[in-house]
């Protein structure tokens, strides 16, 4: 018994959870689950020190311990705020934390240009997710946006200042996994921008993991821009020995065509541990090995986060019961009209799988000769 | 005329230096704490009562006894004199004309502490006051009141200046022991709380400079005499910069038994309104507190008369109180426009928003933007509901208390001067021509009539 740990237990939004001290209140929220687990742009479990900033994963301790039973006035950030025995977390189920993190959502998005229909990162945006589930349709903001001028900050990493939320995550990778960091935030407040040290490249071995810690797509990978959509290419796990990183990836390809390589990411977006270690890939495996030939191929890889290219990668996806039927009292729906009887499109005999190329309207046009 | 504890030897001739300071009775404090044991002088500081003078008023003897004594770690004592508030002065003034003063309070309160190397984090503007205080520091080491073993009683003590690089922001305690520490001035995510994990990680004190000031009178006159001055939980004297549209703007030294009316109107302090005008609002604490009208300010919503002490002002909460604050005392009287004052006070934050957590970088810049449309009478009256709106987003949602003190000035416009809001609003050609002028913010408040 006496070897045994002393276990806090916290309760985050009714549910409990038994963990250790020291732990966050969202590293407890995400031992629950997605359900409970507020969002988070700029905290970063790998990486020392990042958190507290975004103020998007703010929660309502309606308890502060058993020992002392008081609500904190102020909601905290969940991410550097350690839980005690007997806390009683609200995130989900308080309206003040809703309302804030609707508030914050809308500062996010104040200055940023939501240029998602050209921006590399859609579909795996952090940003997008967040507003999505928390943001509202329209933005109240008449101003003009903020915006930099481009830099050129090396010849693999692409920087879009507009798009940046300043989340710090880059410059903690900088600190953290390379020798010398050249970037950093110059000036403050809202015009404060990522940059270079004198417009010098980023060229260290771990600089890319930038492009994976980004939650927005500011730092992008240059030698995937524009290449393709991310939900349009097939992600699968490889590896290669490495000598220099884990060598550990997910491939992103269309058809024997690698067009990207990133480190494996876990169900919160962040890079995956191996026994303990943080699975960081350098920038060989990143940029250079783009042949399938450079790689074991392990499998299709499993996208467990939530977001866009998870889609049609649904696990145990339940199929909703019909309950037309049961509506209407066992009787069958009145069809009022049909409407292959007035128009030729999406005729249901001809079956697309047969024809080549993407149905046009010469498909379905019975005149149309081939 | 009431007592002076820190300023009443502020015109002897030269005082700055060190002989005429010692022979106007300075050090004497020092030789009294040397001869006590660091605990008694802390307790001294409690019985005291004094409250920090940088702007939140926390009981300074408490915040001392919260410091954590792990064996073999050094301990800091570090002054806040980035004193950077829009209208609050009185720092520079103790440290321009007194500096020796300051000196003194620090070696007590290093010994009290139990740092060996103290620091001055001087605002980056006060150039010159930067000088004044190495002069001191050198005057005061060769007369064997720093150093090594100050009057044999094995006590090092050593104090440095550090120049900051002019940013609002380094003035919060843990932005500054950032800056000090030689990085960039972004606040510190607390807990912990530097009096646990301070400078270099070890537990350090960061006081305001009229704090450090305050202890030389309590070790000299005692904590419980000095706790005789003053009323309540507000005790000693307080140094209030006053300044805005005074026939005697400057500094004063009260002992918060004075009413706000005898402050702004006696000829011993501001001297009445200038050119016999009368008074519309006034923001009793430095910029960020909460701005009042005339009606509010001198008296409370209970119909009391309103005392210049931390309770008095901070009667009635922000709904219709405000804060003692760092006693910067801006007046403004019937010409002025709140709308634009309000603008001027967001365009400030907007640039001193250290750009760390989203509400404050990103939410400042769009008060900022709406303010200065209703000031140029492009606004809407949408806006005046969005400002509230944003206000209240940004407010207790940030890291350091910045965020709040950028939303504390907009609401308080808002919430008791909406109506000048809105004739901006409604009237966008007359409003870029004319002030609104006094209204009715100086008429007698509504008294509730008990039932």
């Amino acid at each position: 018994m006496a070897e045994e740990k002393k276990l806090f237990r916290v309760t985050i939004d009714n549910v409990q959870v038994d963990v250790e001290p020291g732990t966050t209140i969202l590293m407890a929220a995400r031992k629950i689950g997605a359900g409970v687990t507020p969002p988070a742009m700029c905290f970063y479990s790998k990486l020392k020190g990042s958190g507290g900033k975004c103020r998007t994963c703010l929660v309502e301790v309606a308890a502060g311990s058993t020992a002392d039973p008081r609500p904190m006035p102020k909601l905290v950030a969940s991410c550097r705020t350690t839980v005690m025995d007997g806390m009683v977390v609200k995130n989900y189920s308080s309206e003040r934390v809703m309302e804030a993190r609707a508030g914050v959502v809308e500062f996010l998005l104040l200055n940023h240009p939501l240029d998602c229909p050209i921006c590399d990162q859609a579909g795996e945006c952090h940003l997008q997710d967040l507003s999505y589930e928390h943001g509202k349709a329209g933005t109240r903001y008449e101003f003009r946006r903020r915006t930099f001028t481009p830099e050129d900050i090396g010849p693999y990493i692409q920087l879009h200042m507009t798009r940046c939320i300043l989340c710090y995550r880059c410059t903690y990778v900088a600190d953290q996994l390379t020798d010398n960091r050249v970037h950093g935030i110059l000036d403050r407040g809202d015009h404060a921008e990522i940059s270079t040290y004198i417009s010098k490249a980023i060229d260290n071995d771990f600089s890319g993991n930038m492009i994976d810690v980004c939650p927005v797509g500011a730092l992008t990978d240059r030698t995937f821009r524009f290449k393709n959509r991310v939900w349009f290419t097939k992600p699968v796990d490889a590896h290669r020995d490495c000598p220099t990183c884990c060598g550990k990836v997910t491939m992103w390809n269309r058809g024997d065509e690698v067009l990207r390589v990133t480190a494996r990411k876990d169900p919160w977006g962040e890079v995956q541990s191996y026994d303990g270690q943080p699975g960081w890939i350098c920038n060989t495996c990143r940029f250079d090995k783009k042949k399938l030939g450079d790689w074991v191929v392990e499998g299709p890889t499993k996208i467990s986060r939530h977001s866009v290219i998870s889609a049609n990668h649904y696990i145990a996806a339940k199929k909703p019961r019909e309950t037309i039927s049961d509506v209407m009292g066992g009787r069958k729906p009145k069809l009022l009209m049909d409407i292959h009887s007035i128009s030729d499109v999406n005729d249901p005999s001809v079956d697309l799988s047969k024809i080549s190329g993407p149905p046009t309207g010469d498909t379905y046009d019975e005149n149309h000769q081939e | 005329m009431g007592r002076k504890l820190l300023l009443d030897k502020a015109h002897v001739e030269n005082i700055r230096l060190y002989d005429v300071y010692r022979r106007e009775g300075g050090y004497r404090s020092v030789e009294k704490a040397l001869k006590k044991s660091p605990g008694e002088i802390v307790e001294e500081v409690k019985k005291s009562g004094l409250r920090g003078r940088g702007g939140a008023g926390f009981p300074t003897g408490l915040k001392w006894s919260f410091l954590a004594k792990p064996e073999g770690v050094a301990r800091y004592l570090v002054v806040n004199a980035d004193e950077s508030e829009p209208g609050t002065f009185k720092d520079r003034y103790l440290m321009e004309f007194i500096p020796h003063l300051l000196i003194e309070g620090m070696i007590v309160s290093s010994f009290a502490l139990g740092s060996n190397s103290s620091y001055i984090y001087i605002r980056g503007e006060y150039a010159w006051i930067v000088d004044i205080l190495e002069q001191a520091i050198t005057e005061a080491k060769n007369n064997g009141w720093l150093g090594k073993n100050i009057l044999g009683s094995g006590f090092d003590c050593e104090i440095y200046v550090q120049r900051g690089a002019g940013a609002y922001i380094c003035g919060e305690e843990t932005a500054l022991l950032e800056s000090l520490e030689g990085k960039r001035g972004n606040p510190r995510i607390k807990p912990p709380f530097p009096a646990v994990k301070g400078l270099w990680d070890s537990p350090t004190v960061v006081n305001n400079v009229e704090t450090i000031a305050a202890i030389v009178p309590i070790i000299n006159e005692g904590g419980d005499e000095y706790a005789k001055i003053g009323v309540g939980k507000s005790t000693g004297t307080k140094l209030i910069s006053a300044c805005g549209n005074l026939n005697k703007p400057g500094i004063f030294e009260i002992d918060m038994t004075i009413s706000v009316e005898e402050f702004i109107y006696s000829d011993e302090y501001c001297g009445g309104i200038t050119k016999g005008k009368r008074l519309k609002a006034c923001i009793p604490g430095g910029s960020s507190v909460p701005i009042l009208p005339a009606n509010l300010l001198l008296k409370t919503a209970k119909g009391d008369t309103r005392m210049m002490n931390y309770e008095s002002l901070s009667d009635g909460g922000f709904a219709t109180g405000s804060m003692m604050g760092s006693g910067g005392f801006i007046v403004l009287d019937e010409d002025q426009c709140v709308v634009k004052h309000t603008y001027t006070l967001a365009r400030f934050y907007r640039h001193e928003s250290c750009g760390q957590c989203s509400p404050c970088r990103e939410g400042t810049g769009w008060m900022e933007k709406i303010l200065l449309n209703i000031d140029k009478g492009k606004g809407k009256m949408s806006d005046i509901d969005l400002l509230w709106d944003i206000q209240r987003k940004i407010e207790g949602n940030t890291i350091c208390p910045l965020g709040d003190a950028a939303a504390w000035p907009v609401a308080a416009a808002i919430r008791h001067f909406r109506d000048e809001f809105e004739w901006h609003v409604l009237n966008p050609d007359e409003c870029t021509k004319r002030n609104y002028g006094l209204a009715h913010y100086a008429e007698p408040l509504k008294m509730a009539v008990p039932a």
